[in-house]
């Protein structure tokens, strides 16, 4: 995999990272912090256990784009 | 269920776990791993749920709601990092053989040994809460299940009354732990730190976790009450006022709590210490990354997901009691008669403490055996010849003595704190290891300093701002230190520091420790200068992933040890079928020569496999420390060729070439043989390496002002490999030497000096270099080298290799010189010692006994051989005295005198008068005195005892003194005489005189006489005369002593600066 490519990827990651770290912190979990319910599901727990799982989900689908790395295949030297 | 029952259960399961362990590793030596795939990868990571998650969770959900949650969403967040963060450190530890968090961090900042041991203290005293909280867990819940209640721990002596009262559940389960980890972690000195058996037993248990968590969960919700939306609506009606729970409130600053939270277990997550081994250093394939970057958190996601189902449920059943909420998970199905799912409940919850803490164990025993304990042997030199066993020993005694300080913790503090607490202070001590780990792999420039400050500030403000209330809480310390500070400090209250008082505990801590650490780390950093092998590791960290492309610098080595060597060594510190393994592997695809030893090209890179290895055992500090004694203490007589290897740096492709080049070299000049031979060698290594047609080597010569040829090898052209070079511009030979520096050229660029342009066209050649041959920066020769290929093969690497070869040469030749400089001196040494002995030989044992004469003498050698002497030759009544002093101060002269004394024993007897004799000894030694360019003044004299009559002759002596006790005065007994060996004929004057009873008689060398003091003025004839005045009373030897007592008092010291001879001779009344 080329460089160029890699460096594209990490900077996505980096993005994700932020996002995520924001969208699970203040002031986004302020938006969803009342108590009305949802089927009975009270909004805040909803965003969180709906949101956890969509983060997986990105995660896995990440996980499928990249390739099995070059490094795995050499023999150790030395 | 009853205690027999639940015993019979748990042995059960830990039978089961024995083996699932024994059947991995078993499958393991036979090539099959089963713990060798990504998803078993990922279930062993789980081991971060301990029964922390188990049961505390739940608590923590039913009395402050949903911030549990940020202990699993901040893993899941930092999965996004893994790809690249967790990839590059696996890569990195695999690369460097790293066992350890301490060993990573200590290898980073230059296999500092200090920076390895305050991580492991640190780690240690962070995890012991942390066991101590999994002990509480199975404690608790094993009584609960047996129906005791928890405060009662002590009834085991009921039923094994030879038990001791004060063993208790807790006890029990950490002597299991401990053997458990004995056995499948430390049964030998594994040389990756692999533990196939524990790593398979993890994943079981990680399953059996999840799986008894859902089952509990399902059961809750949907059997207990009518589903997820049921639960929540009976809470909101039952109880309204617990509807905060369901929310994030504002007030209490919990927003933040809510980030710091999740900050910590992000780090926590990576940085405990168990998290860190399973993660990176059990890892076989970094690849699996790539699976357990969604694995775990879909993992962490299903375990959580009936939390707060089960802690509401709780809530609801329990009638809002949450005093044991922790134990909500259990306490349900047991209140719904539910024994079978209560007994799967508490093995997942069996499972989930005793995988941590044998982990956790494992781990820290590893850092206290290779950061604590090794550099303490290795200081004090322990001499063993194979240690390997000592180390095992040690390191089960570190799993002992980690799981029992658990123990210790929980009997003294467990039972003051909620059990979640205890976690989070765990959480934030990993979170200190962040700035130094994180800033290591990505910044260069962070120095050991940095990093050691760093943790050791971060710590001391973790053990205050949050250990420090813990013991206020327990009672130890005093409360108003939370009011009021230390001392009535405010501004260092510990939940308060520097008057920060509006954050929640967890948040002031973190923020403190990680503004201190962070902050110190990267000031420090900054500040100071980093060591060479720190920046070499720094790069290595940092580059990681490029690090195959970039050339190896290969450092200087002493004689190149064998391959037999380094596997004693290795056999010494891993045991001998460790050691045989290693090197079978690595030899798999080496180069041997017939004689069973590698090319040098590979010694490099096997001291390089040597320590890799050794420092997976020992770590990497105290490898690093054995191979570099090893290496100096088989006498590196190298110290004087500088790092010729790091200096020149070579491409790939000339590389071998000109290593090999150098490394000869270098051998050579080392090997301590004669200079020619080295000389030669090293022309002969150039001449067939470059192929060049003629080598020559000249030095300065002082006398002819030239440089002259000292070797050559090759075609024998007279101007150019046998004539000397004038010290000026004409040639270039001159040229290179003047202004000290290399001159290559090619044929045509000589036509400024018509006769090198003559001698070079006519041999063929077409190109040369000139380097100046240097000693200490001066110019002390050329070496000079002619081709016939153009000048286009000079590179600039080559240029580099020629400039270290001259000065090489230099070296060779500046130690000859200093050796013959050193043999000249012990053989100037030696002479002297010789002709000392032969000097001292000379004199005469005993003074003749003659009735009525007291005499006595005494001759005392100067420093440097001197050449006084002294003799008697006893024909009753006659006695001859002679005395003598020669003028050098060698073995010459001593063989002389010793011909003198030869002479006069043989013919004394014979002649007549004392001029006679000496006149006789002047015509036999004329010749080799004059040879040898040396004289000897000589007094002769008779004494007839019955006459009492002096009869004497002088050869330039000191004229003897003769006291007379009548007048009390001082006589001199001069007479005529020239000193020996200045002419062959020479006329002696014979005088006479009368000695009466009480006259003292004294002869005496120019030593005594020239005595001199510092302000040099000489002791003289008066002082020896008043000297003798002052003790005529006494007897000869006395005398003797007295003045030469005075005379050391006179010159102030104690030692002549020439021989001191006299004989004094009382005639006794």
């Amino acid at each position: 995999m080329s460089d160029k490519s890699t460096a594209q990827q990490r900077q996505i990651w980096l993005i994700f990272l932020f996002l995520g770290v924001i969208m699970l912190n203040f002031p986004f979990l302020q938006i969803f912090n009342h108590i009305n319910t949802f089927c009975g599901i009270p909004v805040l727990v909803l965003y969180l256990l709906v949101g956890w799982p969509i983060s997986i989900l990105v995660i896995y689908i990440f996980a499928h784009t990249i390739k099995d790395d070059s490094n795995s295949s050499e023999k150790e030297d030395d | 269920m009853t205690f027999q029952h639940m015993s019979i259960t748990t042995l059960l399961y830990i039978l089961v776990l024995f083996i699932v362990a024994f059947a991995a590793a078993h499958r393991r030596k036979r090539g099959k791993s089963i713990v060798s795939h990504p998803h078993i990868y990922s279930l062993t990571l789980a081991i971060y749920c301990t029964s922390w998650t188990y049961y505390g969770s739940v608590g923590r959900a039913a009395t402050s709601g949903l911030d549990f949650l940020t202990i699993y969403l901040g893993p899941t967040l930092i999965c996004f990092t893994w790809w690249f963060l967790l990839r590059k450190i696996i890569l990195i530890s695999k690369k460097q053989n790293i066992v350890s968090i301490a060993d990573f961090i200590s290898s980073r900042y230059g296999k500092s040994t200090y920076l390895g041991m305050i991580v492991t203290i640190f780690a240690v005293f962070g995890i012991a809460p942390y066991i101590a909280l999994q002990l509480k867990a199975f404690s608790d819940t094993f009584n609960l299940i047996s129906g005791w209640s928890s405060t009662n721990n002590f009834a085991y002596h009921c039923f094994i009354p030879q038990l001791p009262i004060c063993v208790d559940t807790a006890l029990i389960f950490a002597s299991f732990l401990a053997l458990f980890c004995i056995l499948f972690a430390a049964m030998r000195l594994d040389s990756t730190e692999h533990h196939e058996g524990l790593m398979a037993v993890i994943a079981l248990e990680s399953i059996i976790k999840l799986i008894a968590f859902v089952i509990v969960g399902l059961f809750v919700t949907y059997a207990m009450f009518d589903g997820f939306g049921d639960i929540f609506t009976k809470l909101l009606t039952n109880y309204p006022e617990k509807k905060d729970l369901l929310l994030i409130t504002s007030e209490d600053n919990n927003g933040m709590r809510w980030f710091t939270m999740t900050f910590m277990s992000m780090m926590a997550v990576m940085f405990l210490p168990r998290q860190f081994h399973v993660m990176v250093i059990e890892n076989t394939n970094h690849n699996h990354v790539r699976t357990a970057m969604w694995a775990f958190p879909a993992y962490l996601f299903l375990l959580n997901l009936f939390v707060l189902p089960i802690a509401i449920g709780g809530i609801l059943t329990f009638n809002g009691d949450t005093s044991l909420a922790d134990y909500y998970v259990l306490s349900l199905p047991l209140s719904a008669n539910q024994e079978a799912l209560a007994v799967l409940v508490f093995i997942g919850g069996f499972s989930a403490a005793a995988g941590m803490v044998m982990l956790e164990a494992i781990a820290s025993a590893t850092m206290i055996l290779n950061n604590l304990v090794m550099p303490v042997i290795l200081r004090f030199n322990l001499k063993m010849t194979d240690i390997s066993g000592l180390l095992l020993n040690i390191k089960r005694l570190a799993i002992v003595v980690i799981i029992f300080l658990g123990y210790g913790y929980y009997r003294a503090l467990g039972e003051t704190e909620a059990l979640v607490n205890i976690g989070l202070i765990s959480f934030m001590a990993a979170t200190q290891f962040a700035p130094a780990l994180l800033g290591g792999i990505y910044w260069r420039r962070a120095t050991h300093r940095g990093a050691a400050i760093g943790l050791i500030l971060g710590f001391i403000l973790w053990f205050y701002t949050l250990i420090i209330p813990t013991f206020i809480q327990a009672g130890w310390l005093s409360t108003t230190l939370l009011s009021d500070g230390p001392f009535g400090i405010t501004w260092l209250k510990p939940t308060a520091l520097f008057y920060l008082d509006n954050l929640d505990i967890w948040s002031h801590s973190l923020f403190w420790t990680i503004f201190f650490n962070l902050g110190s780390f990267l000031t420090i950093s900054i500040l100071t200068k980093q060591s060479a092998e720190e920046e070499t590791q720094a790069e290595r960290f940092v580059e990681v992933s490029t690090w195959n492309k970039t050339e190896k610098k290969r450092t200087r080595l002493s004689k190149a040890p064998t391959i037999l060597e380094f596997m004693d060594l290795m056999t010494k510190f891993i045991g001998e079928k460790e050691a045989n393994a290693a090197i079978a592997q690595y030899l798999g695809d080496r180069e041997i020569d017939e004689k069973g030893s590698l090319s040098e090209y590979e010694i490099p890179n096997l001291k390089r496999f040597t320590e890799k290895t050794l420092a997976a055992s020992v770590g990497a500090a105290a490898a690093r420390i054995i191979i570099e004694n090893y290496l100096s203490a088989r006498g590196s007589k190298m110290e004087d060729v500088f790092d010729i290897f790091g200096t020149v740096s070579l491409s790939r492709d000339a590389s071998r070439e000109q290593l090999t080049v150098l490394y000869e070299a270098a051998n050579t000049v080392s090997s301590g043989a004669d200079l020619d031979s080295i000389f030669d060698s090293i022309l002969e290594l150039l001449y067939r390496q470059f192929r060049f047609d003629l080598c020559v080597i000249r030095f300065y010569d002082e006398h002819q002002n030239k440089l002259i040829v000292r070797n050559f090898h090759g075609l024998d052209a007279d101007f150019l490999s046998r004539a000397d070079r004038e010290i000026n511009e004409d040639t270039c030979i001159g040229k290179s030497y003047i202004s000290n520096k290399v001159i290559l050229a090619n044929d045509s660029d000589c036509t400024d000096k018509p006769v090198s342009m003559a001698i070079i066209n006519r041999e063929g050649i077409k190109s040369f270099a000139h380097a100046p041959i240097t000693l200490e920066g001066q110019p002390i020769g050329v070496l000079s080298s002619y081709s016939h290929y153009s000048k286009g093969i000079y590179t600039d690497e080559f240029i580099e290799l020629y400039k270290n070869l001259a000065a090489q040469i230099g070296i060779a030749w500046r130690n000859a010189t200093q050796t013959n400089k050193l043999i000249a001196a012990s053989e100037q040494e030696r002479e002297l010692r010789i002709a000392e002995s032969i000097q001292l030989g000379l004199l005469p044992d005993t003074m003749p006994k003659i009735a009525g004469l007291d005499i006595a003498g005494i001759c005392i050698p100067a420093k440097q051989v001197g050449g006084d002497y002294f003799d008697f030759i006893a024909q009753p009544p006659d006695l001859d005295i002679v005395i003598a002093d020669v003028s050098g101060h060698n073995i010459g002269a001593a063989l002389l005198m010793a011909e003198a004394r030869t002479f006069i024993q043989a013919r004394a007897r014979l002649l007549v008068s004392p001029t006679v004799i000496i006149d006789a000894l002047n015509r036999f030694l004329y010749d080799d005195l004059s040879k040898a360019e040396l004289f000897i003044t000589l007094f002769y004299l008779k004494y007839n005892h019955n006459k009492k009559l002096l009869t004497y002759g002088n050869a330039g002596h000191n004229y003897p003194l003769i006291y007379r006790h009548d007048t009390n005065t001082f006589e001199e007994l001069d007479a005529e005489g020239l000193i020996l060996g200045i002419e062959k004929e020479v006329t002696f004057e014979e005088r006479h005189s009368q000695l009466n009873s009480g006259d003292i008689l004294v002869l005496y060398t120019d030593g005594i006489v020239e005595a001199a003091n510092n302000r040099d003025e000489l002791f003289g004839i008066e002082q020896l005369k008043n000297a003798i005045m002052e003790n005529i009373s006494q007897d000869a030897q006395t005398i003797i002593d007295n003045t030469m007592t005075t005379a050391r008092m006179f010159q102030g010291r104690r030692h002549f600066n020439d021989d001191v001879t006299m004989v004094v001779i009382k005639i006794e009344q």
